[in-house]
């Protein structure tokens, strides 16, 4: 007998019941297994994680669905734009409601926004250089103005980062003007299709979701929609993939390794939904220390990576090959852009040239890999042993991803080489190569190659103020051409995120932001 | 024994606070950032700076010390830098799950590394003794991570008879919250589903966890009764006609075990660092995974409110363990005072 019928037996006869049909019909919820955010305030932080929280229990103007992903009105219905581009004026939808049965109005979306930028936390970044909190105003009550500073043509694209919150809940627990941030990182309230049970809530451990039946988008799409959603991250791989072989969890984490895609696909339950994300595989070299500073040295980097060795026969051909900043698949990339390639003889030839010109190639390289993510680690070692054929000595450093970025403030600090991804926070050039390669983010992580072109700031600063797209796509493919001229840093992949699937879940659909977390759309079969 | 206790715990103070200040201060010099974490990916220079003036991290690290210090007298553990929620209220949902792994961990440890022990010893040289050996040895040497994988393999995916991870399953969830441990609050509740599920999904961790805590306690428990089997009054006994299974059972054991008890003190700190990896794999939402969690997001606050918690749990078990010490050979308390 096995363990469920087991248990099953053992559960009825404590119980004293006999289970009758319509138990035996009752939907087992989805336990979804991906990881939980840090708070589940949608205003205190904005990474991968808590892209889930936003996309299920609140609700923003705008939404990305699909993939590629296409920006689409959300609670608002439509947007206009000013001829300068500064004043930017939503609509919304009407009878959208709250969790708590209230109705949603401009005002509840200008208070989200003031909250938003008077916190001042990670999602906050995309709007306050061009917005200040006095500048969103209610302009009717189903209407909000926003205006900018200055031009700022990402600014549509990044609307999605912004969960609109109840101001009423929130009222109710603000404690010493804390904009009831306190609350509302164990607690939830938006307007999503998913209420969060905060009875249940355990950070990082569990986190329980019930259908809100009156989401103001309704149902009708959906036939069986997910009543339950039992969120339940599993820490280690090996448990992850065979909690998800033996049906203890539906859905592992978008990440699954590449040698564990046959065994999931090999089991009858289960499936792997693979597909192209915007998530580049880079490793970053620190353009202010020696001999970084030095374009052979770069280039003599840039050849001495085996792409294909590491794409196609350690990941097992489960990636793209990605040759620039931007993902392949996001416009803004020169049509003729050529990747560099894997060629020792031609590194040596630019490590020779850096060394006449006075390179310190001669001295240990540092690489910082995060220890638990284990390609930066594989990346790194395979790169150790092609670079000790070149004459360069590469010492492999663990670290974690707080302890990298900790370092990044400063040129001095920030390690000599990092190995990690850039992930789609908003679609648009800006997110890669605008943050990346624009000196005046300088100090934050994305910048941390610590790169400085003049002629590259020019380019990118006018594309991130055009409204004209026809203009920005031209800008950002000349900003790229130079940037992958001077290889500030190694660009390798782009991801195709590999979730693990219990065949019993229908209606998945990725979407580069959320990463296919989206359960308003999925339902589960018998 | 009531002053021999109040001796002791005065005697752990000193430990305790100068384990607060060390560890704060090593958690400070460790590369990462706290404000890094607490920001988020998309965080700029300013806003990292604003929060290090918020949390003080631009403090020296002597002055963040001192207060840290002066807030943990208080009861205050300060906000998780990863969850801005009170780490108090964390450790208080965590803990329980680590002491129901540990203290069933410890309990396996005990009932089966003792009479293994003592029959090893009463077989000299046999072969129950190799036995035992062998078993002691592989016990210590087996990588717990290793052992746990098989287990799961063996006995959740081919034999499907035991869960693989976590402390309930996903359909039964957990009783109402009383005393945090899962077996306690489901007997509180009525809920015999519950208390069987709570059990099954204990037995793996458990038994991974105990094996090195088994062999130490069969190695010691094997060689404390051949010393004691050595002694003068053992002679007597089995000269004054004393069986032999009630000579070793009782006497010989009584005498011997009073180095195992301070084993048991000792493990249970290994044991507490032990489920570090064993609660890594089979899920288990304890202290050790939530110390692992806050190393990688540079938690600080987490990090060294689960030190202290550690150390003072660790210092209240070995308390009790010199109680009953006191109680097996009263010789102990004498000789303490």
């Amino acid at each position: 007998m096995g363990f469920r019928r087991l248990r099953a037996a053992i559960l009825a006869a404590a119980l004293g019941v006999v289970a009758t049909p319509a138990l035996a019909q009752q939907q087992r919820p989805m336990v979804w297994g991906d990881s939980l955010p840090a708070t589940l305030d949608p205003h205190a932080i904005f990474d991968v994680p808590s892209q889930f929280v936003l996309l299920n229990a609140y609700d923003g103007l705008y939404r990305y669905q699909g993939n590629p992903p296409d920006l689409r009105p959300w609670l608002a219905e439509s947007h206009t734009t000013s001829a300068d581009g500064l004043s930017w004026e939503f609509t919304l939808r009407a009878g959208i409601k709250f969790q708590d049965g209230s109705e949603m109005t401009a005002e509840d979306v200008v208070y989200s926004f003031r909250r938003l930028l008077s916190m001042n936390r990670a999602p906050a970044a995309a709007f306050s250089p061009v917005l200040r909190p006095e500048n969103v105003t209610a302009t009717g009550p189903r209407t909000v103005r926003f205006v900018l500073s200055s031009p700022y043509a990402p600014f549509l694209s990044a609307i999605p980062l912004v969960a609109i919150v109840n101001p009423r809940v929130l009222a109710q627990h603000t404690v010493n003007n804390d904009w009831g941030a306190a609350w509302l990182a164990s607690n939830s309230a938006g307007s999503g299709a998913y209420r969060i049970d905060p009875a249940t809530y355990q950070a990082r451990v569990s986190m329980d979701m019930t259908r809100f039946a009156d989401h103001f988008l309704g149902w009708g799409h959906n036939q069986r929609p997910i009543e339950q959603v039992r969120s339940r991250p599993v820490m280690e791989t090996s448990t992850r993939v065979l909690a998800l072989l033996r049906g203890e969890i539906d859905a592992t984490d978008s990440y699954l390794p590449t040698d564990q895609v046959e065994r999931v696909e090999r089991n009858n339950r289960t499936r792997v939904a693979r597909d192209e994300s915007m998530r580049v595989f880079i490793i970053r070299m620190n353009n202010r220390k020696p001999p970084f500073d030095n374009r052979d040295a770069r280039l003599c980097f840039a050849h001495a990576f085996n792409y294909e060795g590491f794409n196609n026969t350690i990941l097992r051909g489960l990636v793209v090959r990605n040759g620039s900043p931007n993902p392949n698949n996001l416009w803004g990339n020169p049509p003729d852009l050529q990747p560099y390639t894997y060629d020792l003889a031609l590194a040596r030839q630019h490590c020779d040239r850096a060394r006449a010109a006075g390179a310190p190639l001669d001295r240990e390289i540092e690489v910082h890999v995060q220890n638990e993510l284990e390609q930066t680690v594989q990346a790194a070692q395979m790169y150790q042993a092609d670079l000790r054929r070149v004459g360069v000595n590469l010492r492999i450093v663990p670290n974690t991803w707080a302890g990298i970025t900790g370092a990044t403030g400063r040129a001095e600090s920030t390690p000599d080489m990092w190995v990690h991804w850039v992930s789609t926070y908003f679609v648009d050039p800006e997110n890669w190569i605008g943050q990346m390669y624009d000196s005046q983010f300088h100090g934050t992580w994305k910048a941390s190659s610590w790169y400085s072109n003049a002629e590259v700031d020019t380019l990118l600063r006018r594309a991130r103020a055009s409204l004209d797209q026809a203009e920005r796509q031209t800008l950002y493919q000349q900003a790229t051409r130079l940037v992958v001229a001077d290889s500030p840093d190694i660009w390798v992949y782009n991801t195709l995120n590999l979730r693990g699937l219990s065949r019993r879940v229908q209606g998945y659909q990725f979407s580069p932001v959320g990463s296919g977390g989206e359960m308003r759309l999925m339902s589960l079969a018998n | 024994m009531l002053s021999y206790v109040v001796r002791r715990l005065l005697l752990a103070l000193p430990a305790l606070l100068g384990l607060v200040f060390l560890t704060f201060v090593l958690s400070r010099v460790i590369p990462g950032d706290p404000a890094a974490t607490l920001a988020g990916d998309a965080a700029t220079p300013a806003q990292l700076a604003e929060i290090r003036a918020q949390y003080g991290l631009d403090r020296p690290i002597l002055e963040q010390a001192v207060i840290h210090i002066r807030q943990v007298l208080t009861g205050d553990f300060g906000r998780s830098v990863f969850s801005g929620r009170p780490v108090a209220e964390e450790i208080g949902q965590r803990l329980p799950a680590t002491l129901e792994l540990t203290f069933a961990a410890l309990f396996l440890s005990t009932i089966l590394g003792i009479p293994l022990g003592l029959l090893a010893a009463v077989n000299h040289n046999g072969p129950v003794d190799h036995l035992v050996r062998l078993l002691s040895v592989g016990g210590l040497a087996m990588a717990s991570f290793w052992l746990a994988i098989m287990l799961q393999l063996v006995f959740s995916m081919d034999l499907d008879i035991l869960p693989l991870r976590g402390r309930v399953d996903v359909e039964i969830g957990m009783p109402p919250w009383r005393t945090g441990l899962v077996l306690i609050d489901s007997l509180l509740a009525g809920r015999l589903d519950m208390f069987w599920d709570g059990l099954l999904h204990l037995v793996l961790p458990a038994v991974t966890l105990c094996l090195p805590g088994l062999a130490t306690i069969a190695r010691f428990t094997r060689s404390g009764v051949l010393e004691t089997l050595q002694k003068d009054f053992v002679l007597y006994a089995r000269a004054a006609g004393y069986g032999r299974v009630r000579l070793n059972a009782i006497y010989v054991l009584r005498n011997a075990v009073n180095m195992v008890v301070t084993q048991i003190g000792l493990l249970f700190g290994a044991l507490i660092s032990g489920a570090v990896a064993v609660e890594a794999i089979f899920d288990w939402p304890g202290l050790g995974t939530y110390a692992v969690q806050a190393i990688l997001s540079a938690d600080y606050k987490a990090l060294l409110a689960v030190t202290l918690v550690v150390g003072v749990v660790y210092a209240v078990v070995n308390v009790l363990v010199d109680v009953a010490q006191a109680l097996i050979d009263p010789r102990v308390a004498e000789d303490a005072r």
